[in-house]
């Protein structure tokens, strides 16, 4: 694989342009530099790299890509402004091409704040300064590196303590050219207080390749309750790289929900630090691959504090020679007692050439935990398809009931009808249900 | 099976002991030849000279030596930086006199005091068909009943079956386990010596086990036995190894390469408690090809050694084979128990099973690493992972890495895993029936290991028990 080095993008004199055209403070300057030269000491991770022996790493190659952001256009395609009408998100940002393009939220709540993080760092810089880089932080690895010196665009949401936004915020991230791009959302919900977001990647088919690389930091104050989704469907010449992590404090409870249906190859990175008694993180996710896409995800959940609740549930679907990796680790530090920590991954193949991978790991140091993990894969269930035909239905119906039925037990656990509707017609129009398609 | 004291008469003596008394059984170091430390190709020649090898087999070692400069430790893992080469003695042969005998008056009297002592003979007596003894590098001891001999049974150790089979010996030699296939194993490769040799014909079914002792005694040795088990059609046989070393304060180890074929219809079981003393590091290679509609048991006790590596594979290559691995891993204080399994599905309609069973105990970490693999056109392949992890002290660590890639359609792939700790109910009303609290907890744990214990002769159930208690002794308070 290529060295980036030799990609003028992502270099010093880049990061320098970067900062200079956004007016940015000197001490988000220094943090950009320091995770450049982060960037470059980290090696790129290989097939020897456990975290990385499943990854189809030429696939996220980013070398010869010019850096978004820009040019910046407001105008979007008929599709997804539908798609942003028809969203859960009552507040609304887009993201086109790492710039912000729009803002729409009709915030009654005082106190909250949900914008562009550039507009942020204008109106509330001390809080941006004292949360960013907390949650994606130290070791960096390759991508988050990347992202932390580069990121344009990116969505800054503060809830005050003892708020609650009843109203669904939501960004939209979208792109009409190819490149190199990075973005970031930075959620910090203050004690006791509750916020639900969506963050949506979109794009319209796309006249070169754009490696998406984005870090989600979420910190949840003690008693804060976030639900947080993102719903990852962009256009085929997407590579998509998303870094999530959540410090979970006490009595703090996290509903994460990861939807991967687009681009040409993924890797997400969804961790959650149980940093307080009584935390709570729930991470569930969704996958369906087709037509030879790469989709590959890891979870954390990383219990440091005692009595804290963690459970994962991930499930997908692989067909038309594609690849689904699953690996997660459920880590209990020395002390982390009463722990109590669930992990299942289950994945369905529906055709032979298609690849399936799991890795549900569990690293335990403290005895006083309740553990578990659980894997499995197969097919389609024949009595089951069966069944359904015996009743009269095609065997291409029987199928694609039996696979939403399967990916249902995720999509019910989310209480946003929306998402799950628009989800489910994505997973209908890759399963060929007529007619589906057309109303993307 | 170190512990055969445990059927021994004065095992009841060893009540109340400190669990190292079970090592105490050291040897005055006494031996005809012990090769220089480090492992060099001049050692390597040299063993391979002193055993009056063919070429072919000098040129192998010379091969695996190479194979191993070139790979390298592995870098995923325990924590091997404790274990020097520079300091371990490859090769160390104990008598002058060239090859086994059949009879315990011949092994030196030393020798024999000790296999005594742990019960072999006594054992060979009651249970077995036959019974290998190994010291140091070389085996000493080999007989098999006269029964399974007429019935065209061979039991030898390693090195006497290269030179009396060397035709259905170098068929089969080293095809299961290249060298290329791992590093312990290329080190191996170059350094064997000792370890089993056993083909049993088409048809025939050995009623009783066949067993091999291992035995370490000299200070900073290393025993690379290499064992090779071939099962003819239809034969159906269970093969049982043991070992124990004595506990010095510096470093052995151990690194044995079993390789098994069970070929068309076999039913072929392996068996092995270890415990070695806390000193050394274990690192074995263990792998069985199976054949159409064969089968292949691994039963994998680890209880001893410092830092264990083991990780029993069946590679399932034709239709209809099956393997399974039930294993038991006990860390106590400082020990790392890194063990496993692997299934791979080659071919349709395979089945595999595997069972695991950890205890981790004060600062002891047991960690199961697995991988289950279906290719592309394993049709109808199944398989199903069980892991269980108990949890007795604050300290204790616990670890679960199943690898599972998924390449056929049609396959049904299962995993579960959960960790728990010491149910405090239990011993409460354990307490409350009479019982002392480390009996209660060694109780528990019994029952815990029962669906494994139950799998092994009685005799080695009964060992097994012992064992627990031995590790569970002191353990309140």
């Amino acid at each position: 694989m290529a060295e980036l080095t030799d990609n003028p993008a992502v270099a010093a004199p880049a990061v320098d342009a970067l900062v200079a055209s956004r007016g940015e403070p000197d001490w988000l300057a220094g943090e950009r530099r320091a995770a450049l030269k982060t960037f470059e000491a980290t090696p790129w991770p290989g097939p020897r790299d456990e975290l990385w022996r499943y990854t189809q790493l030429e696939r996220f190659a980013v070398t010869g890509l010019d850096l978004v952001p820009g040019p910046r256009t407001e105008d979007v395609s008929e599709r997804i402004e539908r798609r942003i009408r028809d969203s859960d998100a009552e507040g609304v940002l887009v993201v086109k091409n790492g710039l912000p393009v729009r803002r729409e939220a009709r915030l009654r709540e005082a106190g909250v704040v949900f914008t562009d993080l550039a507009t942020a760092l204008r109106e509330h810089e001390d809080l941006v300064r004292q949360h960013l880089y907390t949650a994606v932080n130290a070791p960096m690895t390759k991508f988050t590196a990347l992202n932390s010196a580069l990121w344009t665009g990116g969505t800054f949401v503060y809830v005050p303590k003892d708020v609650e936004v009843e109203l669904p915020l939501g960004t939209f991230t979208t792109a009409d050219r190819g490149g190199l791009g990075a973005g970031r959302t930075l959620i910090v919900v203050d004690v006791n207080a509750k916020a639900t977001f969506i963050d949506e990647f979109t794009s319209d088919p796309l006249p070169g390749r754009l490696f998406h690389d984005h870090a989600t930091e979420i910190v949840l104050k003690d008693g804060a309750k976030l639900r947080y989704v993102s719903l990852q469907n962009w256009s085929r010449e997407v590579a998509h790289v998303h870094k999530q992590r959540a410090f979970v404090g006490r009595d703090a409870r996290l509903e994460s929900l990861t939807v991967s249906l687009g681009g040409d190859a993924a890797r997400v990175e969804i961790e959650s630090e149980l940093g307080g008694p009584g935390a709570e993180s729930e991470m569930l996710g969704l996958y369906f691959a087709d037509e030879g896409q790469h989709f590959n995800q890891y979870t954390v959940q990383h219990h440091s504090a005692p009595r804290a609740f963690s459970d994962v549930l991930f499930k997908g679907a692989v067909r038309d020679a594609s690849t689904a990796v699953y690996s997660g680790i459920i880590v209990v530090d020395p002390g982390a007692q009463k722990t109590d920590a669930y992990q299942t991954n289950r994945n369905l193949l529906l055709d032979r050439d298609s690849e399936a991978v799991s890795i549900p790991q569990l690293e335990i140091a403290a005895n006083d935990v309740k553990c578990s993990h659980g894997s499995t894969t197969g097919p389609v269930p024949d009595d089951q398809r069966f069944y359904l035909m015996s009743r009269g239905l095609r065997p291409e119906v029987a199928e694609h009931v039996l696979v939403t039925g399967f990916l249902h037990e995720v999509m019910s656990r989310v209480t946003l009808p929306k998402v799950a509707e628009y989800v489910e017609r994505v997973v209908q129009a890759k399963l060929g249900v007529p007619g589906v398609r057309e109303k993307l | 099976m170190s512990e055969l004291n445990s059927v021994h008469p004065d095992a009841a003596k060893l009540e109340g002991m400190q669990h190292t008394k079970q090592y105490d059984f050291r040897l005055p170091e006494d031996y005809y030849y012990k090769s220089g430390k480090g492992l060099t190709k001049e050692v390597v020649e040299k063993i391979s000279y002193m055993k009056g090898e063919p070429e072919w087999m000098l040129k192998f070692r010379l091969r695996a030596l190479e194979i191993a400069e070139k790979k390298g430790r592995p870098k995923w893992g325990p924590d091997l930086s404790g274990l020097n080469f520079d300091d371990i003695y490859f090769y160390v042969r104990p008598n002058e006199k060239q090859g086994t005998v059949d009879s315990w008056d011949e092994i030196p009297e030393e020798v024999r005091k000790t296999y005594q002592r742990l019960g072999v003979p006594e054992a060979e007596q009651r249970a077995l068909a036959g019974v290998g003894a190994q010291y140091e590098s070389e085996m000493v001891y080999h007989k098999l009943k006269e029964e399974w001999e007429r019935l065209g049974v061979i039991f030898l150790d390693t090195d006497t079956g290269l030179k009396e089979y060397p035709e259905l010996f170098k068929e089969y030699f080293a095809t299961v386990i290249p060298p290329e296939d791992n590093y312990f194993a290329a080190v191996n490769s170059a350094v064997w010596s000792g370890g089993s040799f056993v083909y049993v014909p088409e048809g025939v079914e050995v009623a009783v086990p066949l067993q091999a002792y291992f035995l370490l005694n000299a200070q900073n040795i290393g025993q690379f036995e290499r064992t090779l088990i071939i099962g003819a059609p239809g034969s159906k046989f269970h093969y049982i190894e043991g070992c124990t070393a004595p506990a010095y304060t510096s470093h052995s180890f151990h690194s044995g390469v079993i390789e098994i074929v069970c070929q068309e219809g076999s039913q072929v079981r392996y068996s092995t408690i270890q415990n070695w003393s806390h000193n050394v590091y274990n690192l074995v290679t263990q792998r069985a090809l199976v054949h159409k509609d064969a089968s292949m048991g691994w039963l994998d006790g680890n209880l001893g050694s410092k830092t264990t590596m083991k990780y029993p594979s069946c590679y399932l290559i034709e239709d209809g084979a099956h393997g399974e691995v039930l294993s038991i891993a006990f860390a106590t204080d400082g020990q790392h128990q890194d063990a496993g399994s692997k299934m791979i599905h080659a071919a349709p309609h395979t089945t595999s099973s595997v069972v695991s069973k950890s205890i981790s105990k004060g600062t002891g970490r047991a960690s199961y690493r697995g991988l289950v693999q279906i290719h592309e056109g394993a049709e109808y392949a199944r398989s199903n992972v069980e892991c269980d992890a108990l949890l007795l002290d604050e300290q204790a660590r616990t670890d679960t890495y199943p690898y599972i890639e998924i390449n056929e359609k049609s396959a049904h792939v299962g995993h579960e895993a959960t960790v728990s700790k010491l149910d405090e109910e239990q011993i409460f009303y354990l307490q409350t029936r009479g019982l002392k609290e480390d009996e209660a907890m060694a109780l528990i744990v019994r029952g815990f290991l029962d669906p494994v214990a139950k799998e092994l002769p009685l005799e080695y159930a009964v060992e097994l028990n012992r064992l627990i208690e031995l590790e569970m002794e002191g353990s309140v308070g």
